[in-house]
């Protein structure tokens, strides 16, 4: 069963991501309207917003969060070719009453770029305070703060080139001793008949990234990719959003060779493909646990995946937008409330149905064939307006 | 191709329908979904398609889990009491330990007999919407007791040679508690008149002897006003002299099955020679009670569930059925009642059957797992889950995969998050990962849960996530311009550049306004102040402020030199610590030996770059200094 609540997130053109901090209780929005949103979850599931402002003179692709332990910061990434890193300050002075407007500075512009910069991630925190991109032009970019308290000052420490147009990066969020440092690209170039995920490694001893692997078996456009956080396994999944969803195994190898050259060989393994959304994949995302991955098609759904006691990916749930709005007019007067719930129209006990699943208020929530697809009830579904004044 | 599980849910709303949507995971079970139509860099930069007068929302959408209901919290925390207990009694493999699990199975039932006494109490004061819910729960609850307590018997109470019908009948009259509620009200003499004119006195008869009360059915009997005539008699002759199994009662199967065979057919001759015509409730007894097929047909409706009539037919007439025998009998009694198959009937079947099915159906439970994870655990203790599975690192693994499932979904929550590892503690090996996941996540919005959460972390040997809670608890700290509390965390992240960070912050403050903030802090800093260079400086410097501050201008000067021959000694303090020492070396009594002052010129030499922006203090320093070497040689020359 689920339910769900709406936040206006009163950008002016289509959203092109949202990201949530390390608790799950701050989100950051970046749209085509150049602008970048942070909302705060107050109170019990009631989200305001605090900041917004315009980050970049192009539509703004990707907006990510560093870790806690380097302040509320953020990165994004641009069509106007540079990245920025955001820190939220609060001001010096505070108020009667309160203690200090907050406001999120820039602390750095990356300008390296000569084309659009496709995504930005920070990497894992035991590196310190890293940052990746990749841009257009088949460039990605490590750059370093070396002083985690001052974040205005960045040096790019490495640059790679991959040929072919950049779309999406992740790190490998399991390092140990054993892994060293790993970064997966993923290319939407759809031109050359190559493979279109590209492994990269540190390597200690000649201090450059490295190019490991190619996954010559994606050879479609890839639209994003994902390490799945590790649950202390051997392998790295990766999971790469393309003409399908893949869901990649990488087992370390050791071997003489690999030890020789201090470079990690790579069995690369397909364990799961799946063609449910029938048409082009766009996003990947893992939850925390790395156990369900939830990627978004052309189909306009949203599907998630759950791999069960022997390690094998099965589909679990769909998320579908559909227009039929429910009427919200009626509640728009009431909307003060910011939480109005509506009633429900229907009330029946609960019993067990025939299909062996719960039936609540009448509606089946379980649900078999995909062609007749429940509504979240409109009783748990809480429209919550946000008004852009109160702050 | 489509699996019949896969369930699909709507976002109603017109953006996400036109452009397409696209999710991002939140903590927990929680996914942020919001319209998303995919436009990239090689496309023109201008306002899309969708811009017009249609918002852009962002869905919130989470799973529902009863279990965080507050009505619910006792449930989940007392049954995780007695799932911690059982993992310590397997672990110590005791001898009893068949005896033990069978306990824990009691405590697990005693546990939701509880809490639907609650929800029943709870629903009676409750309205609209609330009310609705708690009736959900007593409906879900209450197929979980049922089938719990039908899988104790059947796989975890190691019952001697199998014969369960006492333990069925016990079932059903535990579900069932109908007639037997009515009989002793019936038998308590409050009823006014005979008893027999009342319209429920027969229907409660049966009822009883149905559910193998032999005994109430003697007494309602004999209460009758015709219980002193010979077919009254005599029924209650058959029923007295009715056979019934019991291990302990020492007679074996088949000697039992002989004097049964004999009971038989000895009443059967008396139906036969229409002894009990003239009550025909009585006739229809006895007709029951040698199973009569006829009988049963009248009778059956009377039942209200085809379990119910299982076990009522079986005690007449398969009193020695065995537990694995039940599936085909089982479903005889269901073809018999033409019953429509529900969820829970599925459940008991596949139970009775000892089918794998079991495991499916269970899961297919709206409790969110609570159910499933306590009773495969239970089962897979009990060496049960492996008679399903074809080998046992597979049972394990899939008792696993349940505790894990159940142990994320409390861990994702603001106040169950501690019994959510508990249960993590015992999946090995992704358990202690998935803790490494989700501690450092769990949002801290006030510094005892920090503390908690650190308690948790040092429990499990998870330093490195204890100092990174710390060490975001100072930042917090410091955002809110509490120094010595970022202070006190920064020790506690045993981070040392935040450390050095920090005590310069300190030092700042002292140089812009000649107040050492925190003083209480700072003396007792102790050993910690090992952590940084900067850090030890601060400590030092604080123990020579403090002496400057006592008048024990010695104990002062001393600790000075100490510091300025440290050059621990940060750029900007320089000019603060030597217009120090001026006061010191100008003292009226002498305070520095030569020795001292040379090394102080030393450093004022080495520092001039710190001096220059400060050149009224150089020429000062440096009379200070000669004025004091010149004391220091003279004294030095009078007394050595």
């Amino acid at each position: 069963m689920f339910e769900a609540a709406e936040i206006n997130a009163e950008h002016k053109d289509l959203i092109h991501d949202v990201a949530y901090d390390f608790y799950g209780n701050r989100m950051a929005t970046c749209s085509s309207d150049q602008y970048v949103k942070v909302w705060d979850q107050i109170g019990n599931e009631k989200w305001t917003l605090t900041s917004s402002w315009k980050a970049h003179s192009g539509s703004v692709w990707k907006v990510t969060w560093a870790h806690p332990e380097f302040g509320q910061v953020l990165a994004t990434c641009s069509f106007d070719r540079t990245a920025a890193v955001w820190e939220e300050i609060i001001g010096e002075t505070p108020g009667p009453g309160e203690r200090g407007t907050r406001h999120w500075v820039r602390r750095t512009n990356l300008v390296d770029s000569r084309t659009s910069v496709t995504d930005v991630k920070f990497g894992p925190k035991c590196l310190g305070l890293q940052l990746a991109t990749c841009s257009a032009d088949g460039i990605i970019r490590i750059y370093e703060a070396p002083d985690v308290m001052n974040l205005s000052q960045w040096t790019l420490q490495h640059e790679i080139t991959c040929k072919l147009s950049c779309s999406c990066l992740s790190w490998n969020p399991s390092l140990t001793n054993n892994h060293p440092q790993m970064i997966a690209v993923g290319s939407d170039d759809n031109t050359a008949q190559t493979g279109k995920v590209f492994i990269f490694e540190y390597s200690e001893n000649s201090r450059r990234w490295m190019k490991i692997e190619t996954i010559i078996t994606i050879m479609e456009p890839v639209h994003d990719i994902s390490f799945a956080p590790n649950l202390g396994r051997s392998y790295h999944i990766l999971a790469v959003a393309t003409k399908d969803v893949k869901i990649i195994n990488l087992t370390p190898i050791k071997d003489n060779s690999s030890i020789q050259s201090g470079l990690t060989k790579l069995d690369v393994q397909t364990v799961a493909q799946f063609t449910d959304h029938t048409c082009t994949v766009w996003r990947a995302s893992w939850n925390v646990t790395g156990t369900v991955l939830a990627t978004s098609g052309d189909d306009g759904c949203v599907r998630m995946f759950k791999m069960n006691y022997i390690n094998s990916w099965k589909p679990v749930t769909v998320l579908k937008g559909d227009g039929a709005v429910i009427p919200n007019d009626a509640h728009r007067g009431s909307i003060a409330s910011s939480t109005g719930v509506l009633t429900p129209p229907i009330t029946q006990t609960a019993s067990y149905n025939d299909s062996g699943s719960m039936v609540r208020n009448g509606v089946n929530y379980t649900l078999k064939p995909t062609n007749c697809p429940q509504h979240i009830p409109p009783r748990l579904f809480k429209r919550i307006r946000q008004s852009f004044n109160s702050i | 191709m489509e699996d019949e599980n896969l369930k699909t849910f709507l976002i109603p709303n017109d953006l996400c329908k036109s452009a397409g949507i696209a999710g991002t995971w939140m903590s927990g079970n929680k996914i942020g979904v919001f319209p998303y139509h995919n436009i990239n860099h090689s496309s023109k930069d201008a306002p899309s398609q969708y811009t017009k007068n249609v918002p852009s929302s962002v869905f919130h959408v989470k799973h529902e889990v009863v279990l965080f209901h507050p009505i619910l919290r006792r449930l989940v925390t007392e049954s995780m009491g007695i799932f911690l207990n059982l993992q310590t009694v397997v672990e110590n493999k005791p001898s009893d330990y068949k005896q033990h699990l069978q306990q824990f199975s009691v405590q697990y039932r005693s546990v939701i007999r509880a809490s639907l006494e609650n929800l029943r109490d709870e629903v009676l004061r409750a309205t609209g919407e609330e009310r609705e819910t708690l009736q959900n729960f007593i409906t879900i609850f209450y197929s979980v007791e049922c089938i719990w307590h039908l899988c104790e018997i059947l796989y975890i109470e190691n019952i001697p040679g199998h014969v369960v019908i006492k333990h069925l009948l016990e079932w059903v009259r535990f579900h069932f508690p109908k007639y037997e509620r009515k009989a002793a009200f019936l038998l308590s003499g409050e009823s006014i008149g005979s008893l027999e004119s009342r319209q429920d006195y027969w229907e409660t008869v049966i009822g009883c002897l149905l559910q193998g009360r032999v005994e109430v059915v003697r007494a309602l009997l004999s209460c009758h006003s015709a219980a002193n005539s010979t077919h009254f008699k005599l029924a209650d002759q058959i029923l007295k002299s009715m056979p019934t199994y019991g291990v302990y009662e020492g007679v074996s199967v088949q000697e039992f099955n002989l004097r049964w065979k004999h009971w038989l057919v000895d009443t059967q001759s008396k139906i036969d020679s229409k002894l009990f015509i003239s009550e025909k409730n009585l006739h229809l007894m006895m007709r029951l009670i040698v199973g009569e097929e006829m009988a049963w047909s009248e009778v059956q409706s009377q039942c209200e569930a085809w379990y119910e009539l299982l076990a009522a037919w079986l005690f007449y007439t398969e009193p020695t059925v065995k537990s694995f025998e039940l599936g085909a009998f089982a479903k005889r009694c269901i073809s018999r009642m033409g019953t429509r198959m529900h969820h829970l009937d599925r459940v008991l079947l596949a139970a009775m059957e000892g089918d794998v099915q079991i495991i499916k159906e269970i899961q297919h439970m709206t409790e969110n797992g609570w159910f499933v994870t306590h009773l495969m655990d239970l089962l897979y203790h009990c060496e049960q889950l492996e008679k399903w599975q074809t080998d046992k690192e597979d049972s394990l693994k899939l008792r696993h995969s349940f505790v894990f499932e159940y142990g994320n979904t409390l861990a994702g929550h603001k106040s169950l998050w501690q019994l959510g590892l508990n249960y993590l503690d015992h999946c090995f090996p992704d358990g202690l990962a998935a803790i490494e996941l989700l501690l450092p996540r769990v949002p801290i919005n006030d510094e005892s849960k920090a503390h908690r959460v650190i308690q948790e972390a040092q429990k499990r040997g998870l330093s490195h996530i204890a100092h990174s809670v710390a060490k975001i608890e100072g930042l917090k700290s410091l955002r809110n311009d509490r120094m010595g509390n970022a202070l006190v965390w920064a020790l506690r992240s045993q981070d040392s550049n935040f450390a050095s960070f920090l005590a310069d912050k300190f030092l700042k403050k002292y140089v812009d306004t000649g107040i050492l903030p925190n003083v209480d802090l700072l003396s007792y800093l102790g050993s910690c102040m090992m952590a940084s260079d900067r850090l030890i400086f601060l400590g030092k410097y604080y123990q020579f402020n403090k002496l400057h501050k006592d008048k024990s201008y010695r104990e002062a000067a001393k600790a000075l030199v100490s510091l300025i021959a440290s050059k621990f000694t940060p750029k900007f303090f320089w000019s603060t610590l030597l217009s120090e020492a001026l006061t010191l070396l100008e003292c009226d009594e002498l305070l520095l030996s030569s020795n001292d002052v040379f090394n102080l010129l030393n450093a004022v030499e080495e520092r001039l770059d710190c001096l220059c922006e400060l050149d009224e203090l150089e020429p000062l320093i440096r009379l200070g200094i000669a004025r004091n070497l010149s004391r220091a040689l003279t004294y030095e020359a009078q007394y050595t």
